[in-house]
């Protein structure tokens, strides 16, 4: 997972668009039931071994992937927002086993996380097939924090061409 | 770079006049008084945002003339960037096999006329 040093600009690294050849109510699904989600979260090559959704406003969720090497990683968040099946916001942290949030030296990885993203998920039906928008932000600590979902990446698409000339 | 500096950059970023500002500043540098132009703020108020964007290392500010010109710093940015990344791949991966897995559901469900299963997939045959 070693990043690149090439800028990318912000759609590619913010928001990513997927469309799913599958009726929305099955994406839907495979998004917030453990059995579907263990199935295809994580990197290629990762397992999910442990999986807790308690899908509700304010009910938490806890995973565990893990790597080829057989290191876990653990991640919980909250969830801030559901409409099935259309949208999911929560939020989302590294975790030790017991749900406990914790830096990301805690696995090692050189500390340059925010200790707690939010994520936003949008589903639309889409000539029968599923468009799914995906949406990855870091929470600055100390700041409101609806307004870091509001998206501070439109600009950014000016400053990566800036960033290329860098 | 440090936890902090990821978040200051975030938290610099997380305002629209901040990043209105950082745009302005992709064209070249700028005196506060131009930054301000576009913006119904006080030079003061304006003093502030760029304060913060200097903090987090997103601005220096020249010192050669009394005028004291802002210009972009895009090391913060490329390393925010570089963490986004990292992301983009987790999640790109993640979608490649929930397509697969989502084939897979629907062969299942044609194969056997029904809808898609809910329980057989717990235990996790392969």
């Amino acid at each position: 997972m070693a990043a690149n040093n090439v800028p990318t600009t912000s759609e590619e690294a913010l928001v990513i668009e997927r469309v799913f050849d599958a009726p929305r109510e099955l994406v839907w699904r495979a998004w917030t039931e453990p059995e579907h989600f263990m199935r295809w979260w994580g990197p290629k090559g990762f397992t999910t071994p442990f999986c807790k959704i308690d899908l509700r406003v304010g009910g938490v969720y806890l995973n565990c992937m893990r790597s080829p090497e057989g290191q876990d990683y653990w991640s919980t968040g909250v969830y801030r927002e559901i409409v099935a099946p259309e949208k999911i916001v929560c939020t989302d942290s590294f975790a030790d086993e017991k749900g406990n949030i914790v830096p990301a030296s805690h696995y090692g990885m050189s500390g340059d996380w925010p200790l707690e993203m939010l994520v936003t998920v949008t589903f639309e039906e889409y000539e029968g097939k599923t468009k799914m928008t995906l949406k990855h932000v870091g929470l600055p600590a100390g700041e409101n924090r609806d307004m870091a979902g509001a998206g501070w990446n439109e600009s950014f698409d000016k400053l990566a061409d800036y960033l290329a000339k860098a | 770079m440090s936890p902090d500096r990821l978040n200051s950059t975030f938290a610099a970023l997380a305002d629209p006049t901040r990043r209105a500002i950082l745009a302005r500043l992709t064209s070249g540098e700028a005196s506060v008084t131009e930054i301000a132009q576009p913006f119904e703020m006080s030079l003061p108020a304006v003093s502030k945002h760029l304060k913060v964007l200097e903090r987090a290392g997103l601005i220096a500010r020249g010192r050669e003339a009394q005028w004291r010109p802002c210009r972009l710093e895009a090391g913060p940015l490329k390393e925010a960037d570089e963490w986004l990344e990292r992301y983009r791949r987790h999640w790109e991966e993640s979608f490649d096999r929930l397509d697969d897995y989502l084939r897979e559901l629907r062969e299942k469900e044609k194969k056997y006329g029904r809808k898609t299963p809910r329980k057989e997939d717990k235990n996790g045959r392969k």
